[in-house]
């Protein structure tokens, strides 16, 4: 008796729900709901397109997790959202494994070398420098390498504190690239990658996020850091000095939307169909060597024709409209040069 | 035989939990499997952590395909994780004991539930929290003036030298957070059992004669250190797994064990969070599947921990009926 009513409350509860349930979705029907996770640096900027973008596009929604590069990868992979967001584009290794995983870029970004060395106003640093730096092997800032390429500036006798990422980040990707890339030395100690294993020295900081490395250059006399061109506003007003690069041509550049756009200019003839290309220490003249394009990492294969339609949709309406400088100038990314965003459209179309 | 649903309900509803737990030990014993053989016994013992070039194609090391000069070290994060929450108990307890014999015998019947429900709230406060003051005050703090004079003061032992040319992240900072965060657990577990300790006790260590401290320390703290115990390694629980505030102000030291107070740091939990990203990029997924190895000796630590309490706890009763 007893089981028989609780069996039958049981039944009428699950009625209940299932049709709750089934007038939720009924509801959501017609709309088309997309995922985007990932690249935190990618994030403000999706933040100020999605609004536009489902104004105009009424029957999409889209919602935005910032999570970092390799979630991004590491969940567009596996299906669970519809675009990644990554600093970084899928390795070799990965695009074998997984042939139906575009690299997409949306825009262009990138990346500051920050000081803080009081009483210095400009400062010049190389590759081999910085790597020398973060490996341990130049510990003050009146070292005769670091002197010999600031003539005339006077260098404190202080121990340079180095600050990097802890957590996995797209900017320690195109950081630890530049060193790679003009130090011989760095690559084969320790290559490059979202997290690398960083060479312990004496007084430096592990930080988390691009908020947290700004937090610890201000807070640290003698540091010197790398960070996301989107806090650009934010380390000026922190009163942290930004170094001047040297670029494969020899030269010291400063990241200046000039010179951000010689280096993407730069690689526009060589970028392959599959845009998987790093625009770090580009050669030209005054092209900055730390530049990468900003990737929405999307499948191929799409459940249906809808979700397909709305993420095509989503990524065309971004390297068009989305390219507009009302909304780059507010995280300091450039937009692709046409050639780009042919390839770019040219991936776009073969998500089905 | 008469069916009772009643009973079959809680059985199954109490059944979901050693369920749950055993869910997750079987799924990193399963997930880790693969690690296991690669890293081998070495993993506990090297310091050096090393994802290896992600963005190599994958080389044969050891029978398994892997990252080019992938190296799966702990050591330093099993150091850090034990400094830092040993330290963080080091300086808790006392603060804790103080505090809940303060809020016992100190302060009258009618503030005290103001006070204590105070200590309580700082129990709630989420640990990002406390990781955000310990970033903007905290840090600095140490590396300006704590720092500096602990070095000054003692810097003749290598163990509190260095205090002058880090940025104040790093062992301490993660201590003194953590310290923070348990302290209320500590002090409130200790309380309730200070208030429970029979009136008759108290008045008859007074009656015999006893100072006020006399009838706390060798009437009160005796009946209720199982109680101390108990919070101590409630205490001990959390820090050990505690990670966002940890993450936020322990500077994330790898590759190098600890020396110092001021060294920069990492712990199991906080690691694990801080590679989980760059792990997912990894192509042969053994960077994955290490972090679940990570995961199952904090696992392994956390458990020897709460199984010493209890013998300490269950044990401690015994010891003091054989001085009788």
């Amino acid at each position: 008796m007893n089981i028989k009513r609780s069996l039958l409350r049981a039944g009428v509860a699950a009625i209940a729900l299932a049709g709750l349930t089934g007038l939720c979705t009924s509801a959501k029907a017609d709309t088309t709901t997309l995922v985007e996770t990932g690249s935190s640096l990618l994030y403000p900027l999706f933040n100020l397109w999605v609004p536009d973008f489902t104004a105009a596009n009424p029957g999409i929604q889209v919602s935005t997790t910032s999570t970092g590069s390799g979630a991004g990868i590491a969940q567009a992979i596996k299906g669970l959202v519809q675009i990644g967001a990554s600093d970084a584009y899928v390795s070799n290794a990965m695009a074998a494994k997984h042939p139906e995983i575009l690299s997409i870029p949306l825009a262009i970004s990138a990346q500051e070398i920050n000081y803080n060395l009081p009483g210095v106003k400009s400062l010049k640093l190389s590759g081999p420098i910085l790597a020398g730096i973060f490996m341990g092997k130049i510990t003050k800032w009146n070292d005769p390498e670091i002197a010999a390429a600031n003539p005339g500036v006077a260098l404190p006798a202080h121990t340079i504190i180095p600050i990097h990422r802890l957590d996995g980040s797209g900017d320690t990707f195109i950081f630890s690239q530049y060193l790679a890339d003009s130090t011989p030395a760095w690559k084969s100690a320790l290559g490059y990658s979202t997290a690398i294993s960083w060479p312990a020295i004496p007084g430096e900081i592990g930080a988390k996020g691009n908020a947290g490395m700004l937090q610890a250059a201000a807070a640290n006399p003698y540091s010197v850091t790398y960070i996301g061109i989107s806090y650009a506003a934010k380390v000026a007003a922190a009163g942290l000095g930004t170094a001047a690069l040297k670029d494969a041509d020899g030269e010291y550049v400063l990241p200046t939307p000039a010179n951000i756009s010689a280096a993407a200019d730069s690689v526009v003839t060589t970028t392959p169909p599959d845009e998987r290309i790093s625009m770090i220490f580009a050669a030209g003249p005054n092209a900055y060597p730390i530049v990468n394009y900003e990737y929405a990492v999307v499948s191929t294969n799409q459940p249906n024709g809808t979700v397909a339609g709305a993420i095509q949709n989503l990524l065309t309406w971004a390297i068009t409209t989305g390219n507009d400088p009302k909304y780059l100038d507010k995280v300091h990314f450039l937009p692709l040069p046409a050639a780009i965003q042919i390839l770019s459209k040219t991936q776009i179309a073969k998500i089905q | 035989m008469k069916l009772k649903p009643f009973r079959l309900t809680l059985l199954s509803l109490s059944l979901l939990i050693p369920a749950a737990l055993a869910a997750v030990i079987l799924f990193l014993l399963f997930y880790a499997g693969q690690a296991f053989g690669f890293n081998g016994f070495g993993f506990v013992s090297r310091i050096t952590w090393n994802l290896g070039d992600l963005y190599s194609d994958p080389v044969m090391t050891r029978g398994v395909l892997v990252p080019p000069g992938a190296s799966y070290g702990i050591l330093v994060f099993i150091f850090g994780t034990l400094l830092s929450s040993g330290i963080a108990i080091l300086i808790a307890v006392p603060l804790s004991v103080g505090a809940a014999i303060f809020l016992s015998e100190a302060v009258p019947a009618k503030i005290r539930p103001v006070l204590s429900m105070l200590v309580e709230l700082v129990a709630v406060v989420p640990s990002v929290v406390f990781g955000l003051w310990g970033i903007a005050v905290l840090v600095p703090f140490i590396g300006n003036i704590m720092g500096p004079a602990i070095s000054h003061a003692l810097g003749f032992i290598p163990f509190f030298a260095g205090g002058d040319s880090g940025g104040g992240y790093g062992l301490l900072a993660a201590s003194v957070v953590l310290a923070l965060m348990i302290t209320p657990i500590i002090a409130t577990t200790l309380l309730d059992a200070l208030l429970q300790v029979p009136k008759e006790n108290r008045e008859s260590a007074f009656a015999l004669g006893a100072t006020h401290f006399e009838v706390v320390s060798k009437a009160m703290m005796p009946m209720v250190r199982t109680t101390l115990i108990g919070g101590i390694v409630l205490a001990l629980g959390r820090a050990l797994g505690e990670t966002m505030a940890v993450l936020m102000v322990s500077g994330g030291g790898i590759n190098i064990l600890p020396s110092s107070l001021f060294s920069p740091i990492s712990t199991i939990a906080s690691f694990i969070v801080s590679q989980l990203d760059s792990a997912e990029g990894d192509p042969t997924n053994m960077a994955v599947r290490s972090l679940a190895e990570i995961a199952l000796v904090l696992f392994i630590i956390t458990l020897i921990t709460n199984a010493g309490a209890k013998l300490l706890t269950t044990g401690l009763p015994h010891v003091r009926h054989n001085k009788h």
